[in-house]
């Protein structure tokens, strides 16, 4: 059974002229690692919301086909029964916060659905470990940084155990050093956790690598999805469809269109450096260039 | 630095009142017609030195001297603002008028121009930033968020200064729209002569667009020089958590292929790769 399964899912704003996303059909393996990418107010924060199923459960619109999380219609699904498979992360963190400190903040979803004091302990210092935060829970969840809100964001909904664990654009407000902790955390998760992660990403170069599915929504459709050694191929086109892949990758793309290189495109940075370092032969006496 | 120098920063100290010191001993100029980008990890003081070079904030000691005025003096605001512009990362921290055209207009008004001069500025700077007059009658609530920030540039060009400073140009935004405002500040550098200055975590925007790189750290100048320069040295990056752009550091991991360590791009490395082949 897929953790999701899409067939041409459609849905328009009440209000709206055109539909935001159309005739989308997408299959996520159960713990898949898949990154959605694509311009801005092309789709993807819809696409995910109709997985979560916020939508259509909490706006008016025109729906299409259908969408199954594990097996069941998320139309069909109650609330509740959403918020336990399906987690949510936002690109702002203080947009979840309801607690005074990190550690209610962590433990207030737990509490909620009836868990026994030892079970949560265990879940706290498992989710503690794994986001690093193990010395915040004393803080107000507003008065940390922002790299470290946005670990308490992800800490408090993986807390939840959910089954399927989707990112909206989690490091885009955050500085190089945060986005880093991030996506090392992100790098955890598909290690250690037992859950699916779709996460909306601009930052291609550092989602890449994580990936086993990327898909690119463009003009409201899937414009291509696939393992990143097939996704990036013909880099130019992806970025008429504006994404940016890794330079890294970008660069193999284009010796393997001029005939210099046969292997595959590899989005991990080590990978096109060993390949790279092959192509090019032993070191060269004396180290630098003519 | 090219040309006339235009900005003079000399042994610059700012302590914030709670005592914490964000820049510690900053010494550079700012010339006519550069393109500059300010880099260096969070906390390093790049806001605070931008802040201090359009006399937002004044020097704790040191002095920043924008061609004949000194920021320590009293009552130069309004002729500073003229010289050195400054757009916020956030362009909602900026825009407060409800109308595009007062927006635009705030700025000149507030330093007295006549009612023919101000219309005359708004129109030439609305015109540069692409912000079409259809629009002067909108709320820059309403507009998206591209073409808020094009507003924020326009009421910072419309008291045409030289140097216009950009905090975080391209945060949040996809690919498309970061290339639109990146080759937007591009044109300004090359086609109208302003000396464009970007605060910026985005290292391939950093190599494609500036010239020079300033690198903070600490509050202190640990690397000025040109970007190809910058992005050779990724020993002194480290140390304010900077790391060269991916192709750059897949050249640098070349090197010893005989790949030469400072390329800025994938052409650069295309060439230098079929260079190396041919040999």
């Amino acid at each position: 059974m897929n953790a999701v399964t899409i067939r041409g899912l459609g849905w328009k704003y009440s209000g709206r002229d055109s539909f935001a996303i159309e005739g989308v059909d997408l299959d996520i393996a159960q713990n898949a690692f898949v990154s959605v990418v694509g311009p801005n107010e092309h789709g993807k924060t819809t696409l995910v919301s109709c997985i979560k199923g916020i939508i259509p459960h909490s706006f008016h619109g025109v729906w299409r086909g259908t969408v199954e999380v594990l097996g069941q219609d998320v139309r069909e699904l109650s609330a509740q029964r959403l918020a336990e498979l399906v987690g949510f992360v936002f690109a702002d963190p203080e947009a979840q916060f309801t607690s005074m400190t990190v550690e209610e903040e962590l433990a207030f979803g737990l509490e909620n659905i009836g868990l026994s004091l030892a079970e949560i302990d265990r879940r706290l210092a498992w989710v503690s470990e794994l986001t690093g935060i193990g010395g915040l829970w004393d803080k107000s969840p507003y008065e940390i940084s922002g790299g470290q809100k946005q670990r308490v964001a992800i800490a408090s909904v993986l807390a939840m155990k959910p089954r399927i664990l989707i990112l909206d654009e989690p490091t885009s407000m955050l500085d190089p050093l945060g986005k880093d902790a991030i996506f090392s955390i992100l790098a955890d998760v598909k290690r250690e956790a037992d859950v699916t992660v779709v996460v909306v990403e601009h930052n291609v170069e550092q989602v890449a690598p994580l990936s086993d599915l990327m898909v690119l929504i463009h003009g409201g459709r899937v414009a291509r999805a696939g393992p990143p050694e097939e996704f990036f191929q013909d880099c130019d086109w992806l970025v008429q469809h504006g994404i940016q892949p890794p330079q890294a990758t970008t660069f193999l793309d284009r010796l393997r269109r001029e005939g210099l290189f046969t292997g595959r495109l590899s989005p991990r940075f080590e990978e096109d450096v060993a390949a790279l370092r092959q192509l090019l032969g032993p070191p060269q006496g004396g180290g630098g260039a003519a | 630095m090219s040309g006339q120098t235009l900005i003079r920063v000399e042994d610059l100290v700012f302590e914030y009142p709670d005592g914490t010191r964000a820049l510690d001993g900053v010494t550079l100029g700012i010339g006519e017609n550069e393109f500059i980008a300010l880099i260096g990890q969070n906390g390093s003081g790049k806001t605070t030195l931008s802040k201090c070079l359009n006399g937002i904030l004044r020097p704790t000691r040191g002095s920043v001297r924008i061609e004949d005025l000194d920021t320590r003096e009293r009552g130069v605001t309004k002729r500073i603002v003229t010289k050195v512009g400054y757009v916020f990362q956030n362009p909602d921290h900026q825009l407060f008028n409800n109308t595009v055209h007062k927006e635009i207009a705030y700025g000149p008004r507030n330093i007295g121009l006549d009612h023919d001069e101000v219309e005359a500025r708004v129109r030439e700077a609305a015109r540069v930033c692409g912000v079409r007059e259809e629009l002067f009658g909108e709320h820059p609530f309403f507009l998206t968020k591209g073409l808020r920030q094009r507003v924020s540039i326009a009421s910072i060009l419309a008291m045409r200064p030289r140097v216009i400073i950009v905090d975080e140009p391209t945060t949040g935004q996809d690919r498309r729209q970061s290339v639109e405002v990146m080759n937007f500040l591009r044109d300004l550098w090359e086609r109208s002569g302003h000396t464009v200055a970007i605060i910026t975590h985005e290292m391939p925007i950093v190599a494609e667009y500036a010239r020079r790189c300033v690198v903070l750290g600490q509050g202190r100048v640990l690397l000025d020089a040109s970007t190809r320069e910058v992005f050779s040295r990724p020993d002194v990056l480290a140390r304010t958590f900077v790391k060269p752009p991916q192709i750059t550091r897949l050249a640098q991991a070349l090197e010893d292929r005989g790949i030469r360590r400072d390329v800025l791009s994938v052409e650069e490395l295309l060439e230098e790769f079929q260079r190396n082949r041919s040999q």
